[in-house]
């Protein structure tokens, strides 16, 4: 399996390329007022509106630095029965992708209190890589607010 | 992309390989082990601090006004296909990218005995395994590859495709490989008449590229025309 790799602080964390639409560079936001934390805005990609997380703001509470190894993963996201949704998370560090069988990734022994987007761990000469969930990465209200804004827009 | 981005500066960055590595003293002990510095971990590690600057001013509105772009000619969901776009003699054509396999260097081509088939070249060693060449000018009656280039372009190299089925590979040699390129389905346009003899059935539509016309080849009869020429 392909992963595609980014940071958060130092550790290093991968999503499942088949769920990646596409990787940009770091676009201009627009702001939504209003949004709840961790929302950086939403971008126009190819004329559609797609709501923008930055991921540094959600899970360690600083915006991503901007940097040219800072980029926006598209990521097709289940936002209804058969019906997928572009998602663009803001990550620091999106510079590599890995291949790993899946099956490397075991339980982090910690999955009380963690996020639920946070997945198991595989392990390499350089430490613990940990997996991330694209499609537990919105709690259900964050996930409506961004959707029903979307279309709002539209 | 950016204007600005030449203009960055490589400031804070150690280059090590033009002091102890093969631009410098080769007096790096990492050396031996990796024999050329681009094989070693830490230049690559140095080269993806590049990657870690600042963001160059504009680069962030010219990529926003980029993504931005609507292709107005191309409605949502308008089927894309890429071909690989390569010269044999005066022609540019362009080959499936879902039976291209592989792009080589050219090689020896040993004859086989006993064939006298001008659309089989011989046996060809990609990478240990012996692929059968064939002579894509004489399968599709083209123009031969000529070594006759232009001259006011800088460098052409001639290249060996291998193409085929997953299990099946045949190779062909090229005199020019471009890369991928892809096009949606209302870029094609219908195959002239002039296009004459066995290229006519082989070649399944035309593309505009670089304001020449590109003949994309059918996978599945260029495929067969190949099997049939082999066999």
């Amino acid at each position: 399996m392909l992963f595609l790799m980014f940071q958060l602080g130092r550790d290093r964390y991968v999503l499942d390329t088949g769920q990646v639409e596409a990787v940009l560079p770091l676009l201009a936001t627009k702001q939504l007022p209003g949004a709840p934390r961790g929302v950086a805005g939403a971008i126009s990609y190819r004329g559609r509106p797609v709501p923008v997380v930055d991921l540094a703001l959600l899970a360690l509470g600083r915006r991503a630095e901007p940097r040219l190894s800072t980029r926006i993963i598209l990521l097709r996201y289940p936002s209804g029965p058969g019906k997928d949704d572009l998602l663009g998370l803001l990550v620091e560090q999106a510079v590599e992708t890995i291949e790993r069988d899946a099956a490397d990734f075991t339980t982090s022994g910690v999955e009380a209190g963690m996020p639920p987007y946070l997945g198991p761990v595989a392990s390499d000469e350089r430490g613990l890589i940990q997996w991330v969930r694209g499609e537990a990465l919105l709690t259900p209200e964050i996930r409506d607010i961004l959707f029903r804004q979307q279309t709002a827009e539209l | 992309m950016s204007a600005g981005a030449h203009q960055m500066t490589t400031e804070g960055i150690v280059e090590c390989w033009r002091e102890i590595g093969v631009s410098g003293d080769r007096s790096c002990p990492e050396l031996e082990k990796h024999l050329h510095c681009r094989n070693c971990p830490t230049h690559a590690q140095i080269a993806r601090k590049l990657l870690d600057r600042p963001l160059p001013p504009g680069y962030r509105d010219e990529w926003t006004q980029h993504f931005a772009g609507r292709n107005e000619k191309a409605p949502e969901g308008e089927e894309i296909d890429s071909v690989l776009i390569f010269r044999i003699g005066e022609e540019w054509l362009g080959l499936p990218a879902a039976i291209c396999r592989e792009i080589a260097e050219p090689r020896p081509v040993h004859s086989l005995p006993h064939r006298r088939s001008e659309a089989v070249r011989g046996i060809v060693n990609v990478r240990g395994e012996l692929l059968i060449c064939v002579s894509l000018p004489a399968l599709l009656g083209i123009g031969a590859v000529s070594s006759s280039r232009s001259t006011e372009r800088i460098a052409v190299f001639p290249r060996l495709v291998v193409t085929g089925e997953e299990t099946r590979h045949v190779a062909f040699e090229v005199d020019e490989v471009h890369g991928l390129h892809s096009y949606r389905a209302h870029e094609r346009s219908p195959v002239p008449a002039t296009v004459g003899r066995s290229a006519a059935s082989v070649v399944e539509t035309m593309i505009a590229w670089n304001s020449r016309a590109v003949g994309c080849l059918d996978a599945g009869r260029l495929l067969d025309l190949i099997d049939r020429s082999i066999a």
